[in-house]
């Protein structure tokens, strides 16, 4: 029984061929690219008008330098908010519920603005390890702070979507093996139970878009101090 | 000022503190660098110390 619980985790393979690559490329044939004509249909139309408008929010505090990242984290945010969304139907697979996934991301990602940083402008990179006004006596124990607090930044970034997807998934199926288990014995629990999955289902499609969101703005702001 | 963004431009440092404070950003830089110099300086040094070998007693 306790086993059975993670099996919605497993990587998915048939006759030995892993399923996840199909997975990760789903979001390319749901996001058409724009036509060469001059007017695109109703759902081009909508899905860039959201990014445009999603995009600029993003990249409203950041200087023009860091502009040249728009393009890297719009996709990812289409990315994993397709991967969440698409994880909450049922029987499928979620690439982004896997530590490895996420970490791959955020590493990546978190490495690329800190070396960008050091790289510009390495004095204020290292400058903002010691917070402005500090006492003199406090100085080396907060740059270990800082800098320790700058290293866990990208395990907290794989591990929060991680944790927020599988914990959510594994709520969804136990409420929902509930729910089946006690319409026999129990109807009136088992409609309860019914509702609070129902209710677990809209917040866990309003987890999936918070995270990819949060994800994206969090790397945004590192960006914004590296830039 | 208690809130707001500190320029640094307000304040006459001399000596020392000139290169080592937490207001300007090179000061706040010198003292990331020197933070970090010490600590591989105290890791070095006990890498480097030479263990004491235990007497030979005669058996």
């Amino acid at each position: 029984m306790t086993l059975s619980l993670f099996d919605q985790f497993l990587s998915p393979v048939v006759c030995w061929i892993p399923l996840v690559a199909i997975a990760i490329i789903l979001p390319w044939i749901l996001f058409p690219s724009p036509t060469t004509r001059w007017l695109n249909n109703r759902s081009l139309t909508s899905q860039n008008w959201f990014l445009s408008q999603a995009t600029s929010q993003i990249f409203l505090p950041i200087n023009p330098p860091g502009h040249k990242w728009a393009l890297l984290l719009s996709s990812l945010l289409i990315f994993l908010t397709t991967m969440n969304t698409a994880g909450l139907l049922p029987y499928t697979f979620t690439p982004t519920s896997q530590l490895s996934i996420n970490m791959g991301l955020a590493g990546a990602l978190w490495m690329g603005v800190v070396i960008l940083g050091m790289r510009t402008q390495p004095t204020h990179s290292l400058g903002h390890l010691l917070p402005e006004g500090a006492p003199a006596l406090l100085t080396p124990i907060l740059v270990i702070i800082e800098t320790i607090s700058l290293f866990i930044r990208p395990i907290a970034l794989g591990v929060r979507l991680t944790a927020n997807l599988t914990a959510g998934h594994l709520l969804i199926q136990l409420t929902s093996t509930a729910t089946l288990a006690m319409l026999t014995i129990m109807p009136v629990t088992a409609i309860f139970t019914g509702i609070l999955l129902f209710l677990l289902a809209l917040l866990e499609a309003a987890v999936a878009l918070i995270q990819a969101y949060v994800f994206v703005l969090l790397l945004s702001l590192y960006l914004q101090e590296n830039v | 000022r208690m809130a707001g963004h500190d320029a640094g431009n307000q304040h006459q440092f001399t000596g020392l503190a000139k290169h080592f404070n937490s207001y300007t950003i090179v000061g706040r830089r010198n003292c990331v660098l020197a933070t970090y110099a010490s600590l591989a300086a105290i890791f070095l040094f006990f890498k480097l110390k030479p263990k004491k070998k235990p007497a030979v007693t005669e058996k």
